[in-house]
């Protein structure tokens, strides 16, 4: 499977989700948008996996999948079960099972100023998670919290503990996002764009920050961004969405210096560089995304790939194939 | 030793004078807490036909001053001082009526959120020809569609959707439409303020290569307002960089990546990862930018730097040619090799 060796912390198989389009008030929908088909994929331990695409491409749906805010139409979710030597399909959770699936599985959203509750304080926000779960004593959590916060550089951390979010500034109110994440100790965590809403000054700050308690407190991440040089940083592998599909997967390093899908050539090749001294090659592709309601069954980038041809018309949607070095393309023709 | 940029010297200069030229100027908000000083003292120039890129976070005044170039301020904001120098006019203390003129025929603007600006009973085609004859009354009709479709066609959307509604547009369709319809009067400078922002990027960087060919052709000049450095470091001949409502450093692109001065450009830079190149590691900044309510005495960047003096604690640097139209308000500026 796409993954690099190590033990799979989490496993994606033929994972799809579909959204009826709605027909009008009384009528049944007879389309769907397909916003993730077939997904297949795993994310090792202590590895983490950034998730790249544009609007619509389905890396939300994804995301939201794996923490069970949605239900898959299809296929399966298994997330290995430190408890006993195997993998739980997180489909079928309900009760205690589901519980303690959610202390595993946590994420991080990207707006700070929409995700935390205004009514309530850092410590209200932060210990809610090991309320839910029945962790500790009440004087247990204090000092929990204290120590979370702390760690997520809110120090000192008595001053932070009884403000309200609307006190805190936006890199702030990300850090109280990632304490109360992380107050569970996950093993597994969902992170959708939880840099993109913040200042570069502070940005580097709360990826910093991410890399440091993966490492610390063993926790992976899918990582989904729309912004490939912060996948860079933050991910050792990189998967390349469109419309649903993942069409290229590889170290992160490797996509970046050698990009072999058409479409995550021209992503990469579209991508501003920092440096007016840098030039880079511009690789032009047709139109742009469309919503993929019922999509023929060929590659979802037929219309608007240069290298197209009648094998990909006629042909299914291409699987992803390892091309060496766990470089994963879904094309025929590279 | 410090001289004085010529192209800051104001309208009246004898060398060739910058298409605009904005001089100290300062723009505040009231609020109920007291006076936000936005934009305080602020100069540079725009040449015919450049490019100037401002860059800055949140809250730096970017914006600000985009909207005090063009008047287009909220009741509780003001221009308090300064000079915006225009073909001869002082855009600050112009008359509305002639003001009008020069908005949007002269100067036009993309602003962050436009693409929610379009109203949404009216087709998108004709609301640009609207715009076109509000301002040029000897356009027809005619003449008019013709030239909204060679700007749909120059902004990369299919001219035949001109007679569409807005909410038949995606987001990033109705953005290019907006900035069709701020080249629709063949104005002689575009602010544009995070005009693709909110756009994939892909299309963000066919939009950039639009803009970019779009200026280069039609002559005009262009002030890019942004927060991402790799988009200004791609459209812009000059870079300015803002921070707290001031100027901090002014230069060309390449001296600005090169040889950058002041320390908060050399802190900006540097955390700001790119996909090219090694990859290097990024360096924090600590703080956070200060509270424009009460900012900090002296240089406003001084708490967050690492090689602040005492003076900077105490005095505000003035912005110094260094050479090369190479300007920076440092006491202490970065040494270059």
């Amino acid at each position: 499977m796409t993954g690099n060796g190590n033990e799979a912390l989490i496993r994606v198989e033929h994972l799809e989700k579909r959204f009826p389009v709605s027909a009008g008030l009384f009528r049944k929908p007879k389309n769907f948008i397909h916003a993730v088909d077939d997904l297949n994929f795993e994310i090792p331990v202590g590895s983490s996996l950034g998730l790249v695409g544009e609007s619509g491409c389905g890396k939300t749906t994804t995301g939201k999948l794996i923490v069970k805010l949605y239900e898959p139409t299809d296929g399966h979710i298994f997330l290995r079960d430190p408890d006993r030597e195997g993998y739980t399909d997180v489909a079928g959770l309900r009760g205690s099972e589901l519980k303690v699936f959610r202390r595993r599985v946590q994420m991080i959203f990207q707006d700070p100023y929409e995700s935390l509750n205004p009514r309530r304080t850092i410590f209200d926000t932060v210990a809610e998670p090991l309320a839910v779960q029945g962790i500790g004593s009440v004087v247990d959590r204090e000092e929990k919290v204290a120590h979370m916060l702390s760690l997520v550089g809110l120090v000192p951390a008595g001053t932070f503990m009884f403000r309200y979010p609307h006190e805190l500034s936006g890199g702030q109110r990300q850090r109280v996002a990632i304490a109360r994440a992380l107050i569970v100790e996950p093993q597994f965590i969902v992170a959708d764009e939880p840099t993109s809403m913040l200042d570069v000054s502070i940005r580097i700050g709360v990826m910093e920050l991410m890399s440091e308690l993966a490492d610390h407190m063993g926790v992976s991440y899918l990582y989904i961004t729309h912004d490939l040089a912060v996948a860079r940083y933050m991910c050792q592998r990189i998967a390349v969405m469109y419309t649903g599909k993942i069409v290229e997967l590889a170290e992160s390093e490797e996509l970046l210096s050698n990009p072999l899908h058409p479409y995550s050539r021209a992503l990469i090749s579209a991508v501003p560089v920092p440096d007016p001294r840098l030039s880079r090659d511009v690789i032009e592709i047709k139109g742009g995304i469309s919503k993929p309601i019922d999509p023929p069954p060929r590659c979802r980038f037929f219309t608007r790939c240069p290298l197209a041809d009648k094998e990909c018309e006629t042909s299914d949607h291409p699987p992803l194939v390892d091309r060496g070095n766990n470089h994963f393309v879904a094309c025929y023709k590279v | 030793m410090s001289r004085m940029d010529p192209m800051l010297a104001g309208g009246d200069s004898d060398m060739t004078t910058p298409l605009l030229s904005v001089k100290d100027l300062k723009m505040y908000y009231t609020v109920r807490q007291g006076e936000i000083k936005a934009v305080d003292g602020v100069s540079f120039s725009l040449d015919h036909g450049g490019s100037l890129g401002l860059v800055g976070e949140s809250g730096c005044g970017k914006t600000s001053i985009a909207i005090s170039l063009l008047r287009l301020l909220p009741d509780n904001a003001q221009i308090v001082s300064g000079h915006v120098w225009f073909d001869g006019m002082d855009l600050v203390s112009l008359p509305e009526d002639q003001m009008r003129q020069v908005r949007w025929d002269r100067i036009s603007m993309v602003f962050q959120a436009a693409m929610n600006s379009l109203n949404p009973v009216y087709r998108v085609g004709d609301q640009i020809i609207e715009a076109m004859q509000t301002h040029w009354e000897s356009i027809t009709e005619a003449e008019a569609r013709e030239r909204v479709a060679e700007l749909f066609d120059l902004v990369g959307l299919q001219p035949t959707f001109m007679d569409r509604y807005p909410h038949e547009f995606s987001g990033g369709m109705r953005q290019r439409a907006i900035i069709a319809m701020a080249l629709s009067c063949d104005p002689d400078i575009i602010i544009a303020d995070e005009p693709t922002t909110a756009l994939d990027v892909i299309v963000q960087d066919r939009v950039l290569r639009k803009l970019e060919e779009i200026q280069k052709r039609l002559d005009m000049a262009l002030i890019y307002i942004s927060h991402d450095i790799a988009v200004i470091a791609e459209v812009s001949d000059r870079i300015g960089v803002m921070y707290a409502g001031h100027m901090a450093e002014i230069a060309d692109s390449v001296d600005i990546f090169e040889r950058s001065l002041h320390p908060y450009t050399h802190a900006l830079i540097g955390a700001f990862p790119s996909i090219k190149g090694k990859k290097k590691e990024l360096k924090t900044l600590p703080g956070e930018p200060p509270d424009l309510l009460d900012p900090p005495s002296g240089c406003r960047f001084h708490p967050r730097c690492p090689r602040a003096l005492d003076i900077c604690r105490e005095e505000q640097p003035p912005l110094r040619d260094h050479g090369g139209g190479h300007l920076a308000a440092c006491w202490n500026p970065m040494e270059v090799d």
